[in-house]
């Protein structure tokens, strides 16, 4: 069985608001501030691929990502993790595509490895925060689409995906092949990469696919323009309620909450 | 004349809150364009509800009432939608932020060559477009969007748009749509489900939300908090963090990939206020941060702060608050 997990670099997420810096003219986030990571709902995609394998060493994990130079970074890092192999897409062309233009290059790319069987991708990248390629993806290669999966589990040729619902779970059967977009839970941690691991990613090759190499002629499709990136303000003034200690804090904090009437 | 086509939720046999408040939004712009509003209302025994959706602001209704559309499939929601965009035709499709719908748009999107934008909070209408705006990069940005091409697809953050009427008044059309469906078969097939119990009231509807991050530590902890949400008769919502460490199940996660709300007051303990999980929470009246650490971003959005352990606060507050309520 072949699973392939799409993946891509973003700005950290967990930059502070007050230190996000925006290239206002370029309509995005400033590239360079920290290091960049691999979107956290692609590393929860990718541990949920590896948990498969660690059960079945028959599956072949591959993750795929698409994206400029620096982008080589989440592939060794998912190679670290454990992965088997490595697709980079990579071409002038395939810079500031849509979710639709994005879905279109990956699927070529997934049509062309042919024989692909489970595709994750993480429910949404915290850049752009759109969460459509998976879905997307269940279109173009005309497959079943499960969002909000946490968990898979195979059983013969039949698998079992543990997916969230509103307030709870669901447990659904899916044939081959699938689509998961999957979203974060305790039992899907990333795991770290071993040092073993990191050396043997080092190592691998990792091919390129340009536009040319996918057979794409036509222009890519864009149907989403941005057209100005602002930052949003927030007009609260925070009251720090004083106290020589904890206990006293909290009887303040109570008091005022009453004065204010919104304790009911 | 162009119109825009609004997808209908209906949870526990009701129009959502979310619908409504798409409904709303979407007579924003006809007030403006003079456009028709239409409704696709899909789902089972469910044609008493195509009133509610005039009501709520829709001039017709498409409803395709089969018991095939009992349980929710993509597959068979889908064809039925795009059966109904082919005859109503809208330049704007617009979706309420829940889970089906999330589901449905992308790939209705996909098979009308449209272009979707997701998690939207705003409508500007212009000569030429609309432009929707939209939270990015964990909500630390706001992106203005257009989409290029004849149909625009969006879904909305819920508790962002104002609801409209309802007006009892308004009368509007009920089209009855005949897709066939008995070629369709389900994608998947639910073999368990699992409810949580709820404990408290239900979280977005909650007037106080006692959240707890990853300051909390154990699952134990957060027993204060869920002590203290229901003495205030609210609920208890917790980070992605405290879900991803397993102190709390995933329906307590709030932020831009878990729950929205906006309660009367909402207390973040031990949380250190990541836009994303601001972008859940931030259109709450009042918010009480407690956290030992003085520079916890938490607090520039916060009304009141406290700056301290809250394992020597939690104890005494509670305390206090039962005494006043008592
Ligand atoms: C695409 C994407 C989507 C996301 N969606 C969400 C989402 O929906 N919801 C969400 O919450 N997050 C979301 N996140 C994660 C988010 O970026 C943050 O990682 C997360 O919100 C941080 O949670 P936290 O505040 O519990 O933890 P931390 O940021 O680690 O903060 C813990 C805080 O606890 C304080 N503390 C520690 N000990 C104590 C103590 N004893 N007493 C008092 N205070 C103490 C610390 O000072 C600190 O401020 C998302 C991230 C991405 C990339």
């Amino acid at each position: 069985m072949h699973i392939v997990v799409c993946t891509k670099q973003i700005v950290d997420p967990e930059i502070p608001s007050g230190e996000f810096k925006v290239d206002f003219e370029a309509k995005r986030a400033v590239p360079d501030q920290g290091e960049p990571v691999l979107n956290p709902y692609d590393e929860n995609a990718i541990e949920v691929a590896l948990q498969l394998k660690d059960r079945d060493k028959d599956i072949k994990v591959t993750v795929l990502t698409m994206g400029g130079e620096s982008s080589q970074k989440v592939l060794r890092r998912a190679l670290a993790m454990g992965c088997d192999e490595a697709i980079w897409l990579k071409d002038p062309s395939f810079e500031a595509l849509d979710s639709a233009g994005t879905a279109a290059v990956i699927a070529k790319a997934i049509r062309q490895a042919g024989n692909v069987d489970i595709v994750l991708c993480g429910r949404q990248a915290g850049d752009w925060d759109m969460g459509q390629v998976g879905a997307l993806l269940a279109e173009e290669l005309q497959t079943a689409c499960i969002p909000m999966a946490y968990n898979i589990e195979k059983k013969e040729n039949a698998l079992f995906v543990k997916r969230e619902t509103e307030n709870g779970m669901a447990v659904l059967e899916a044939g081959l092949p699938l689509v998961a977009n999957i979203t974060n839970s305790s039992t899907n941690q990333p795991r770290y990469p071993s040092v073993k691991g990191v050396l043997m990613a080092g190592r691998k090759k990792i091919p390129t696919f340009s536009a040319g190499d996918l057979s794409i002629d036509a222009e890519i499709p864009k149907r989403v323009v941005v057209e100005e990136l602002t930052l949003p303000s927030y007009d609260r003034q925070v009251l720090f309620i004083d106290g020589e200690d904890g206990p006293e804090k909290a009887v303040n904090l109570a008091a005022h909450l009453i004065k204010m009437n919104l304790i009911k | 004349m162009p119109g825009i086509l609004v997808y209908a939720s209906i949870v526990c046999d009701a129009v959502s809150m979310p619908t409504r408040e798409i409904l709303g939004a979407a007579r924003g712009v006809a007030a403006k364009t003079g456009e028709p509003v239409s409704a696709a209302l899909l789902g089972s025994g469910i044609s008493s509800l195509t009133q509610d959706l005039i009501e709520a602001g829709a001039d017709s209704v498409h409803v395709c009432d089969n018991e095939k559309l009992w349980e929710f499939h993509a597959n068979a929601y889908l064809k039925v939608l795009a059966d109904i965009a082919a005859s109503v035709n809208p330049r704007m499709i617009i979706f309420p932020g829940e889970a089906a719908a999330i589901e449905l748009a992308p790939r209705l999107a996909h098979r009308l060559k449209g272009g979707l934008i997701t998690d939207c909070i705003g409508f500007e209408v212009r000569e030429d477009a609309v432009i929707f705006t939209k939270p990015v990069y964990g909500s630390k940005a706001l992106a203005r969007m257009r989409v290029d091409g004849p149909t625009a697809l969006v879904t909305v953050r819920p508790r962002t748009q104002e609801p409209f009427g309802p007006d009892q008044n308004r009368k509007g059309d009920v089209v009855t749509v005949e897709t066939a469906l008995g070629d369709i078969a389900p994608e998947t097939r639910t073999v368990e489900r699992v409810e949580e119990e709820v404990f408290e009231c239900i979280l977005e509807e909650a007037n106080v939300v006692v959240s707890g991050g990853r300051g909390m530590k154990d699952p134990e902890s957060f027993q204060q908090l869920r002590e203290l949400a229901t003495l205030l008769n609210g609920a208890m919502g917790a980070t992605r963090v405290a879900v991803d460490q397993g102190m709390v199940p995933p329906s307590c996660q709030i932020g831009l990939t878990g729950k929205i709300v906006a309660p009367e007051v909402y207390f973040a303990v031990g949380i250190s206020g990541a836009s994303q999980h601001i972008a859940g929470m931030s259109g709450s009246k009042y918010i009480v941060a407690i956290n030992s650490d003085p520079d916890a971003p938490i607090f520039s959005i916060s009304n009141v702060g406290v700056v301290e352990d809250y394992r020597n606060v939690m104890p005494t507050l509670i305390d206090e608050l039962r005494k006043a309520l008592a």
